[in-house]
């Protein structure tokens, strides 16, 4: 079998135990013993555990973490990892804590694969809160060693202690290798939750917790393991997936998000005497023993192939007026806020300063820097394997289920590392697994389908499009009085498999009003942080997503999540919003900031951005005149139990309409810092795609589909765009919970550059992306 | 057929001659390296060395490189160990010193376009062995396209060329 497992000893990184790659994945030699064969103490059977199937049992504890007797441990997790490097760094941290054992004891993680962890979920919100899974199981299988070192040593347990791995007490000792060779210990984990779900199953109970002031291991630097083996080319990609009498096949999608089939084209069997064309449905598959044959073969096939046409959608130009005039934003009630209170109205209406506007964000792709691949397998005994890059590997191994119509029981889901997505799959699928397997149903062998850049770009999902009314008020003082805050936006997530919906077999359905899974619905995802405004209200309104509905396939414009989903897009109009309100009150928009908020985290952060960033408190704007003018801008949000605070410094070259981002300085307080090297490469990252958001960023579509198909016509940042990046971590042990730094940072930057573009122009940019055309026009008006 | 010179090996391969470089050294030649990215030369996450420039695979047809030195990520290893007249165990056992400084500056995000990086960087680094950060900009930005990272790692690619650079440079400063 392929796997992921993986070594993370010393200076290697080895995925091992299978013999069908055709690099040929390592074997590891001397197999691990498992000395602590843990039993469960009653039988959480399958059936409590919706779709576990041929998952680990999650309430035994040797599902989560096996120690050995020579003294290594391993550890799996539902999650895989999506770049992020949690799963390897972070959560080898947080165990090695709590099990009171050397980070480097723990040799090997398991993450991803269906058949071979336990708790399911994406790689998304990996903290949980402070609380993942493998936290409070680890905290267990502590408190089980503890009771079991007490036996062995006939010392009351409260006179134990452990460090690196030996159990001490009244003059004795013994290691945790040693205790659990031939051991059995009754222990049960108590789990929650549905494992096919978008969260997985939650590890429950209150196990006594490490205090966070005895931490050792969180806290401090350690490398991804991973690194070594992608920049040595050791890592098994998923593109590397190969299985013995796999076909390459390349999927002809249809001409526009509504075209139906009318003749696929015949394929010139002359010059591509080894390929074959397969048609099921609307899905038209061409297939070949070489990549090149398939490639070219699919492109021919392409050629010919006849579609009806469609036009049912707005196209750039009109989308924002088909959203406030077309769209049925009534179909489902508005999401209320909780901070939401008193008569926002009255306040405002009696105000002397107000401010009305609307504020506008594009759709954004996820766009991977490597389209979407995956292989499936549908073997002879009926069982479906699907190796792929997946978020959420359960919940795509319940949707293939559902599409084969068979049991979750005959579906196993391998992951691998690939290029990261963002969001687009944490729902289950990213585009192609579904293609692989329904191509493999029909050819009974291993099919490979990678989607070409085009079909990346225009048959993915994308993230939703929103625009936002507010309506504020200030009192003589310059404090906000009333702030009301509409926030609209089609459904973002639709995880049905469009393999499925083309080929006309079984997915989900489609976002809509009564589907508790994917909702039209929209949700208030910005928690508010200005608590001292008097009156505030906040809703958000959702609709159908943009053609779903008139498109006689019933695809359209098909969205998903996207890093910071539903957050970034009220936290823009917000955040520049505040800004705006700032300087219509006379104030420094950070101070303004402080000044209206409570809660002393949220000042914390925007004070040490103020210091670092050297921002320089001003009451009116830049007073630059020339062609280039200079400004400063900032933003600020709470995500997750983090607290963040952004500035951006910005040039703007008035002749050509161009933005140079010079510098962005982050502040984030996410609780307890867990590896600063890990969390400041991220906010790096996150930092350049915001930058790539504000400026340049668009999907470009017509009446028909995407057109945008390549990175000329959807363009991102390169290390042109590249500004200084100054991160400032606030680590808060006392808070005793750890935050999400890896998302977010991607969030940040739009606000802050569109303040910045205030303060250099003392214009108002209240859409983005900040193009030279966009922003002359600005400076003309 | 078609012979190759690849990581210093010769390679005599049967794909036809309009094949991408790129599918054959990851289908025929098992060197999974170079990764596709859009088969259009847009972003460099297929690039390799040939003959000691940086090429984008994915539009290189094979035929254009036969009895040309290819040079995969696979292959950055041997080709410094060889510049260093580095041999045995030694040479085995030695990195590249930007695979050494990708791996020090914890470079990689999701990891997926850093082949075409550090193969840019080593193009880079082999005739400006201390690059400034404009000029390290300059080349990841020129040439046929630049070189996209959509993790936005851009500011940890430039440590770790820096890094790279001055481990290379080492000693032969005054």
């Amino acid at each position: 079998m392929i796997t992921n497992e993986r070594q993370t000893t010393g200076n290697t990184t080895d995925v091992h135990g299978a013999t069908l790659s055709r690099r040929g994945f390592v074997k590891t030699g001397g197999a691990l013993t498992v000395g602590f064969a843990l039993a469960a103490k009653d039988g959480f059977g399958q059936g409590a555990a919706p779709g576990s199937g041929n998952s680990l049992n999650p309430a035994t504890p040797e599902s989560w973490i096996e120690i050995h007797a020579d003294k290594t441990i391993l550890i799996r997790a539902g999650k895989p990892d999506f770049g992020q490097g949690t799963v390897f760094t972070a959560y080898r941290q947080i165990v090695a804590d709590e099990l009171r054992v050397p980070f480097e004891a723990i040799t090997t993680v398991i993450s991803g694969d269906t058949d071979r962890t336990p708790d399911g979920s994406g790689a998304f919100d990996l903290l949980q809160g402070g609380m993942p899974n493998l936290r409070k199981v680890s905290a267990y299988v502590y408190q089980a060693l503890l009771d079991l070192g007490s036996q062995e040593l006939g010392v009351a347990k409260d006179q134990l202690s452990v460090k690196d791995g030996v159990i001490s007490g009244g003059g004795k000792s013994i290691s945790y290798g040693d205790l659990v060779k031939n051991k059995k210990l009754n222990l049960s984990i108590p789990v929650k939750g549905d494992l096919g779900s978008m969260g997985g199953l939650r590890v429950d109970g209150n196990p006594p917790l490490k205090p966070v002031s005895e931490y050792t291991v969180v806290g401090k630097s350690f490398d991804n393991p991973v690194t070594i083996s992608k920049v040595t080319a050791k890592e098994t990609w998923v593109t590397d997936v190969r299985l013995p009498g796999m076909l390459h096949a390349r999927v002809v999608h249809p001409k526009t998000l509504g075209s139906k089939l009318i003749s696929a084209g015949p394929l010139d069997k002359a010059r591509f005497p080894n390929a074959q064309v397969i048609v099921k449905g609307n899905l038209v598959g061409v297939v070949a023993p070489t990549e090149w044959e398939a490639i070219k073969a699919a492109q021919q096939v392409a050629s010919g192939t006849k579609w009806s046409d469609w036009k049912g959608l707005p196209g750039n130009d009109r989308l924002f007026q088909f959203l406030r005039e077309d769209a049925d934003w009534k179909a489902v009630p508005p999401a209320t806020s909780k901070n939401s209170k008193g008569d926002v109205a009255s306040a405002i209406a009696t105000s002397p300063k107000k401010l009305s506007a609307t504020y506008q964000l594009p759709y954004l792709k996820h766009a991977p820097i490597g389209p979407t691949i995956a292989v499936g397998d549908v073997r002879p005994d009926g069982t479906v394997h699907v190796y792929t890059h997946t978020q959420n590997p359960q919940a795509l191994r319940t949707a293939i289920a559902h599409m084969m119509s068979t049991s979750t029981g005959n579906v196993v889901v391998r992951t691998f590392a690939g290029p990261g997505h963002y969001g687009r799959s944490n729902g289950g699928n990213a585009g192609a697994e579904d293609e692989a397997v329904i191509l493999s149903k029909e050819l009974g062998k291993p099919v490979r389908v990678q989607w070409m850049r085009q079909d990346d770009l225009q048959w993915s999902t994308q993230s939703s499009v929103a625009y936002s009314d507010v309506q504020l008020g200030l009192d003589t003082d310059g404090k906000l009085v009333g702030y009301q805050i509409d926030h609209y936006m089609p459904a973002m997530q639709d995880d049905r498999l469009v393999g499925a919906v083309l080929a006309g077999l079984p997915t989900m359905p489609g976002p809509g009003e009564n589907n508790s899974t994917l909702a039209i619905a929209n949700a208030m995802h910005d928690p508010w942080i200005y608590d001292g405004t008097q009156t505030v209200l906040e809703r958000a309104y959702g609709t159908f997503q943009v053609g779903q509905k008139s498109s006689p396939i019933n695809v359209g414009l098909r969205d998903h999540s996207l890093r910071t989903p539903g957050q970034y897009q009220q936290n823009f109009p917000r955040e520049i919003a505040i800004t705006e309100a700032a300087v219509l009150a006379g104030k420094d928009p950070l101070e303004f900031r402080i000044q209206h908020a409570r809660e002393k985290r949220t000042i914390a952060v925007l004070e040490s951005v103020r210091e670092a960033s050297e921002w320089g408190a001003r009451t009116g704007r830049s007073k630059d005149t020339g062609t280039i003018r200079r400004g400063q801008g900032v933003s600020a949000m709470l995500r997750s139990g983090t607290y963040w605070a952004c500035v951006a410094n910005i040039a703007v070259d008035t002749s050509s309409g161009a933005i140079k981002v010079e510098k962005i300085t982050v502040s984030v307080d996410p609780g307890i810092v867990i590896n600063p090297m890990q969390l400041k490469r991220q906010i790096e990252g996150g930092s350049v795609m915001g930058v790539s958001i504000a400026l340049h960023e668009e999907l470009r579509f017509d009446e028909s589909g995407v057109v945008s198909s390549d990175w000329q016509s959807y363009p991102i940042a390169t290390m042109a765009d590249l500004p200084e990046i100054k991160v400032v971590m606030i680590n808060r042990p006392e808070v005793g919970k750890y935050g999400q730094g890896s998302e977010a940072a991607n969030a940040l930057a739009a606000p802050a550059i569109a303040g910045a573009f205030l303060d250099a122009t003392g214009k108002v940019a209240r859409r983005i992306p900040l193009k030279p055309a966009y922003v002359q026009s600005l400076l003309r008006a | 057929m078609t012979a190759v010179i690849v990581n210093g090996a010769k390679r005599e391969v049967h794909a036809p001659g309009d094949t991408p470089l790129l599918y054959v050294l990851r289908n025929d030649l098992e060197l999974t390296g170079p990764q596709f990215g859009c088969g259009l030369a847009q972003c460099g996450a297929c690039s390799v060395l040939v003959d000691g420039k940086e090429v984008r695979s994915c539009v290189t047809p094979l035929a254009t490189v036969a009895g040309k030195e290819v040079t995969t990520l696979e292959g950055l290893s041997a080709r410094w160990a060889k510049q260093k007249g580095l041999s045995g165990e030694t040479a085995e056992k030695t990195l590249h010193p930007v695979q050494e400084a990708w791996i020090a500056e914890q470079t990689p995000l999701c990891g997926f376009c850093q082949n075409g990086m550090m193969i840019k960087a080593t193009e880079l680094l082999e005739h400006n062995a201390s690059p400034t950060v404009a000029q390290i900009k300059e080349a990841f930005t020129s040439g046929v396209s630049p070189h996209l990272c959509r993790c936005g790692s851009y500011t940890a690619i430039i440590e770790a060329v820096q890094r790279a650079s001055s481990e290379m440079t080492k000693g032969s400063k005054a």
